[in-house]
């Protein structure tokens, strides 16, 4: 259990008399597939949100990769997150207004430096190449998540976090999109999937369960 | 990357920017218009003031001796000293010599003229109208060694029907008030003679000179009761070679307070007293620091509402973005390379604002110069980096707190769409 490259002890999230998340204690191997399952509103997503350091916990901690994030500020945070978590959403969130070669780049340039060459592998990698000039809105949604998870993917994380990676996306995309993320999974890439669907958490070899905040079950797929 | 991104924001805001640009063009413009005006104005004020005469007047130092017994005072008796019209030239080389626009001398003397019960007294005054006065040790190598002066360009503003007396060896030519004009009858082009004599009413020892009429003076002041001539005239008439009674000094004073000018005159010309005529100089001063302030204040206000005008379109640009802020943020953006983009953004707005109102802002001068004083004003590029300055100053320190919030922006909150 100590020896997980994410670990929660005691952590809780409180939003004025909403308890989001309460005395959640969770731990996530090197290179396993997580998948966080959940109903809506059952703190699946705020879990993913203090993981990727995008939020911070109102008590417990959260240790990702040897470092307990809980007692960063914010600068600190950002840089922790940069390097070591790629974030993947549910709304993909790509600048509207630059191509998909360039929102890869942008991650590169608040990383370190901007290595075109790399951006337009990470795209090529997602089966991307033949979009690298486009801009978001002339993509469609499966490309737009696949140019998302090349940015994700742009800085050489460890830990990919993804919010709902399919919700957004037709069937034969989701497919194309899951695909991809085993792949990564399979390359060594530890992931966090949050999901509201069982079926997408089954791709996991480790499935957290949580309702109104506690994590309620803990799977464990043999390999 | 950040030339990339900075690039299709503009391009991709380009009304709101336009907007932005816009707001810092009317924020430039008056300070660009206000500040040219500003540097032409003083001295355009100042030849406004000098075509109302001179501000100096250069009269003798005069002993004064107490007479009477001990205990009991009668009075003083005054004795009239002169100044050497050959120390005249001295005034062309103080410091402030570019500033002095003109000087003439005055040598007064009542004559007579006409016959039996229409004999008249009036005053004689002799002076330059327009005479060239040689500079003998000018102040600097580059000064000019000569100097045209006299009262044609210190009172501009005396109506005159006729002509000036423009040769300085003119012996004869004289410009009458109207008044002496109508009390002998005089009209352009007559003769008339006018008689002195060094004791008063000492008729048998009278000297006459006849002058012609070259001019009639109508001034409304007492000019309009004298007969003007050459100095030499005067002087020849009335054998005072080399001597003059007073003259008047016309100083272009918007830099510099007109008691130095007065205080260096004192120096360089032995024996005189210079007296600056405070009301007219006063006068001058007050209606340039009121216009000044009137500019300082339009400035101000102009700036204040341009400010206003960026910090709510760069407001407007934060809130509008703030999804993509959280976005850069989560992406490993730190505050100051948000900071760094939405600053350089301003700063270009700025740049661009403050070099078209630059040149709105000479359009403007020129009409406030042609409206108020009749002539164009010079435009200033030293006014550009000034103008520069003010409109980026302004732009970035109203993108200031639109900066601040997007730096509190916080990723979790808009990437979940709150």
């Amino acid at each position: 259990m100590g020896n997980g490259i994410i670990v929660t002890k005691n952590l809780s999230k409180i939003y004025g008399e909403t308890k989001a998340l309460q005395k959640a204690n969770i731990t996530i191997q090197r290179g396993d597939w997580t998948s966080i399952i959940g109903p809506s509103g059952s703190g699946k997503t705020t879990l993913l949100n203090m993981i990727s350091c995008l939020d911070t916990a109102t008590s417990g901690s959260v240790i990702v990769n040897g470092t307990n994030v809980s007692s960063l500020n914010q600068v600190k945070l950002t840089r922790f997150r940069r390097d070591n978590i790629g974030l993947i959403f549910q709304q993909y969130h790509l600048i509207p207004y630059l191509t998909a070669l360039e929102n890869v780049m942008m991650a590169q340039y608040y990383h370190s430096i901007v290595v075109e060459q790399d951006a337009r592998e990470a795209l090529e990698n997602v089966g991307m190449g033949h979009r690298f000039d486009h801009i978001p809105s002339h993509l469609s949604g499966g490309e737009q998540q696949r140019v998302c998870i090349a940015r994700a993917l742009i800085n050489d994380p460890k830990i990919l976090l993804a919010d709902e990676p399919t919700g957004n996306l037709d069937q034969k995309n989701g497919k194309i999109v899951l695909d991809l993320i085993k792949r990564l999974n399979d390359e060594g890439h530890t992931v966090v999937l949050v999901t509201h669907n069982p079926d997408i958490s089954k791709k996991g070899n480790r499935i957290i369960e949580l309702v109104d905040g506690k994590v309620t079950k803990v799977n464990v797929k043999n390999s | 990357m950040f030339m990339s991104i900075l690039g299709k924001s503009f391009s991709r805001r380009k009304g709101k920017i336009a907007i932005a640009i816009i707001a810092v063009i009317m924020g430039a413009a008056i300070p660009s218009a206000m500040f040219t005006v500003s540097l032409d104005i003083s001295e355009k004020v100042s030849y406004e003031f000098r075509k109302y005469g001179a501000n100096l007047i250069l009269v003798p130092k005069s002993d004064t001796i107490q007479v009477g017994f001990p205990g009991v005072e009668f009075g003083a008796v005054t004795e009239q000293n002169m100044i050497n019209e050959s120390d005249l030239w001295k005034i062309k080389t103080i410091s402030w010599r570019n500033n002095v626009l003109g000087f003439a001398p005055s040598l007064y003397q009542v004559v007579k003229s006409g016959e039996g019960t229409n004999e008249q007294r009036m005053v004689l005054v002799g002076t330059y109208f327009n005479k060239e006065v040689e500079i003998l040790k000018p102040y600097s190598p580059d000064d000019k060694k000569i100097f045209k002066t006299g009262i044609k360009s210190i009172s501009p503003w005396w109506e005159i029907d006729g002509d000036w007396i423009e040769d300085p060896n003119d012996n004869t030519g004289s410009l009458v008030g109207i008044n002496v004009a109508q009390k002998l009858g005089l009209k352009l082009g007559n003769t008339f003679t006018i008689r002195y004599s060094e004791v008063p009413d000492d008729t048998a020892n009278e000297t006459e000179y006849v002058l012609r009429v070259l001019g009639i003076i109508n001034t409304d002041g007492y000019e309009d009761n004298q007969i003007i001539v050459n100095l030499q005239v005067a002087q020849n008439l009335t054998n005072r070679p080399n001597e003059v009674h007073t003259v008047q000094v016309s100083a272009l004073c918007n830099a510099c307070p007109v008691d130095v000018f007065a205080a260096e005159i004192e120096e360089k010309i032995p024996n005189i007293d210079a007296k600056t005529v405070k009301q007219l100089v006063s006068a001058e001063m007050s209606v340039l620091n009121k216009v000044e302030d009137m500019m300082m204040l339009v400035t101000v206000v102009a700036l204040l509402a341009s400010a206003l005008g960026v910090s709510t379109t760069m407001t407007t640009s934060v809130i509008e973005r703030q999804k993509e802020i959280g976005l850069m943020k989560s992406i490993g953006a730190e505050n100051k390379r948000i900071a760094s983009l939405f600053m350089t953004e301003a700063g270009l707005v700025g740049l661009v604002g403050g070099l078209l109102g630059y040149g709105i802002g000479l359009l403007l001068a020129q009409i406030v110069g042609i409206s108020v004083f009749d002539s164009t004003v010079s435009p200033r590029l030293s006014v550009l980096p000034l103008v520069l300055a003010i409109s980026i100053g302004m732009t970035l320190l109203a993108s200031s707190l639109p900066v601040r919030r997007a730096m509190k922006i916080e990723p979790v909150i808009v990437l979940r769409g709150e």
